[in-house]
């Protein structure tokens, strides 16, 4: 993952220079998007291998019957089962370029702003994984492994960038129907351009908890059709 | 008293996908899926009370494990009602599963990396196990199961009959008071099946636990339970004692004489004794075949020796196999007895 947080550095100095500059946005405020994306991923990764590999280790396997078996809530069982803390190392490094970037920006971050910073990456993790819930949850009713995952999963980057240089489509896509926009660049940008996006981080909570709301739904009702295996 | 476990018309179906082959089924697949039904279960009714010891048999696919499942909530019932314990399994099920063990032959219940002590600590803190209790019954486990010898060992490095010790050792870490067993003696040497009995055995006797297990080995049964259901197709054939399920398959029951000549075996041959059915079997051997029913073997005997000279008797035991074969095979529990 290490490799992967290098590469994207570099992406996103290549990028800056380049002939179509990003409308708008100057280096430090683009590390600062990058740095701040990196918290709510990080978090996610600790638990995101229990979802990613749902459907082949739990259903096809048949280790669902196990945790249905116990007096734990199954979601709760499935995202504890294997836990990445490793992946914490990327935070630490995110919170380094926040803290570069914030000095090349000459932003005063308060007590409030970190707060503030601490606080939506966690709801951005938990957004992560939300919506990641969600798509496990379908493999109860499609038996094949689901190929869905991966894609969605690369739209996280998507939302490392400014969301106002992709057009139309792609900016409703990652703001309301795959909202990774409010796991990364809405919170980050609240605190760059507070008067452009200060409204979307009160958005936060709201979409995080509809979210949760609909995995939680979704995984309720993935049980109720769950066929466990042949013996 | 009411009963433990209560069963009304118990129906689990599966819609099934019929796989097309090749690449042209896989891509079909996609866009045009075939399903059909499936009843695993067709209203079944049984209430079993506590204390009980239930053996639940039928050939594979008869639907054993489908109703397991669903009376320890895995499955949602298509249709029909459970009541165990008081609770509904499937809706209620985080409650629930405090309240019994489950213990699956094919499938531990242990995680598969960890030494088997972490499992037990684990499912300590799980279920609240006070520490008086869990050294109290972790010594009980260790006395009976032995499985002291492999607390630190990897559960995937357990032989099947290790494992299987310990995971009936971990279904019953809380004290639950319903057991549920699916196949817990598959694979394992006389040896190992043998501990596992002993242990229900004190177990159900001791803490008053009430059994329902499956199996496909009818020891099982002869040992452990006073009661027995029989499955096919999803529907429940036959609920009662053993003995009582022997009776009504071995209505036909034969004593064999052997004779002091040829002679007497020609006599006894074109004798006529009511109800019984002469069938020379050797040189001086004679079966006299008849109806348990009409017929006990010693008024067999007893008639067959009026008439003529015999050396030796010896009475056909029907062997448990041929029970658990006429079962799986037979049409005798599907048609109404006489």
């Amino acid at each position: 993952m290490t490799l992967a947080t290098v590469f994207g550095l570099a992406v996103v100095y290549l990028m800056f220079p380049s002939a179509r500059p990003l409308p708008g946005w100057t280096f430090p405020e683009l590390l600062f998007l990058y740095g701040f994306s990196l918290l709510p991923m990080s978090m996610f990764n600790v638990i995101s291998v229990n979802l990613y590999q749902f459907s082949e280790t739990y259903l096809i396997q048949g280790k669902m019957d196990r945790v249905l078996l116990r007096p734990v809530h199954s979601l709760f069982q499935v995202l504890c089962e294997q836990l990445r803390l490793e992946a914490m190392g990327d935070a630490v490094l995110g919170i380094v370029i926040l803290i570069a970037a914030s000095k090349s920006l000459t932003l005063t971050i308060t007590p409030f702003d970190m707060f503030f910073l601490a606080i939506a990456a966690i709801f951005g993790a938990v957004l992560y994984t939300a919506m990641f819930t969600a798509l496990a949850a379908c493999s109860f009713w499609f038996e094949d492994r689901v190929g869905i995952m991966p894609p969605v999963y690369n739209l996280i980057s998507f939302g490392r960038y400014p969301l106002d240089i992709y057009n139309g489509f792609i900016r409703v896509l990652l703001s309301w129907v795959a909202p990774m926009g409010f796991a990364t660049f809405y919170p980050a940008a609240s605190i760059l351009r507070p008067q452009a996006f200060g409204f979307y981080a009160w958005l936060i909570p709201v979409v995080t908890a509809a979210f949760c709301m609909l995995a939680i739904w979704v995984w309720n009702r993935g049980i109720r059709a769950y066929g466990s295996t042949g013996t | 008293m009411p009963p433990l476990i209560e069963v009304a018309n118990l129906v689990k179906e599966f819609r099934a996908f019929d796989r097309q082959e090749g690449l042209r089924g896989a891509i079909a697949n996609l866009f045009h899926r075939k399903y059909r039904t499936v009843r695993a279960v067709d209203r079944i009714d049984f209430r079993i009370a506590a204390g009980e010891m239930v053996g639940y048999i039928g050939p594979n696919g008869a639907g054993k494990s489908t109703t397991v499942k669903m009376l320890t909530g895995i499955l949602m019932p298509t249709g029909g009602e459970i009541r165990s314990n008081g609770f509904h399994p499937f809706e209620q099920r985080t409650t629930y599963t405090r309240t019994i063990g489950v213990v699956f032959g094919q499938r531990t219940q242990l995680w598969w990396d960890i030494a088997v002590a972490e499992s037990f600590r684990l499912l300590k803190s799980i279920y609240g196990v006070t520490d008086s209790d869990y050294d109290a019954r972790m010594k009980r486990f260790d006395e009976v199961l032995e499985i002291g010898r492999y607390l630190r060992t990897p559960v995937r490095k357990l032989s099947l009959g290790e494992r299987m010790r310990c995971d009936v050792a971990a279904a019953l870490l809380h004290n639950p008071p319903i057991l549920f067993l699916d196949e817990p003696t598959i694979g394992l040497d006389i040896v190992a099946k043998e501990r596992i009995r002993e242990f229900l055995k004190e177990q159900n006797r001791q803490q008053g636990t009430t059994v329902l297990l499956t199996t496909h080995d009818l020891a099982d049964i002869e040992e452990l339970c006073a009661r027995l259901m029989v499955i096919d197709k999803g529907v429940l054939l036959f609920d009662g004692p053993l003995a009582e399920l022997k009776r009504r398959l071995w209505r036909e029951m034969a004593v064999r004489f052997q004779l002091r000549d040829r002679e007497q075996a020609e006599k006894l041959m074109a004798a006529t004794l009511p109800g019984v059915t002469m069938q020379r079997s050797g040189d001086l051997t004679v079966r006299a075949k008849f109806d348990r029913e009409r017929q006990t073997s010693a008024d067999v005997i007893r008639g067959v020796l009026a008439l003529a000279a015999v050396m030796d008797i010896a009475i056909e035991e029907e062997s448990i196999e041929d029970v658990v074969k006429e079962i799986y095979t037979g049409t005798s529990l599907r048609e109404p007895v006489a």
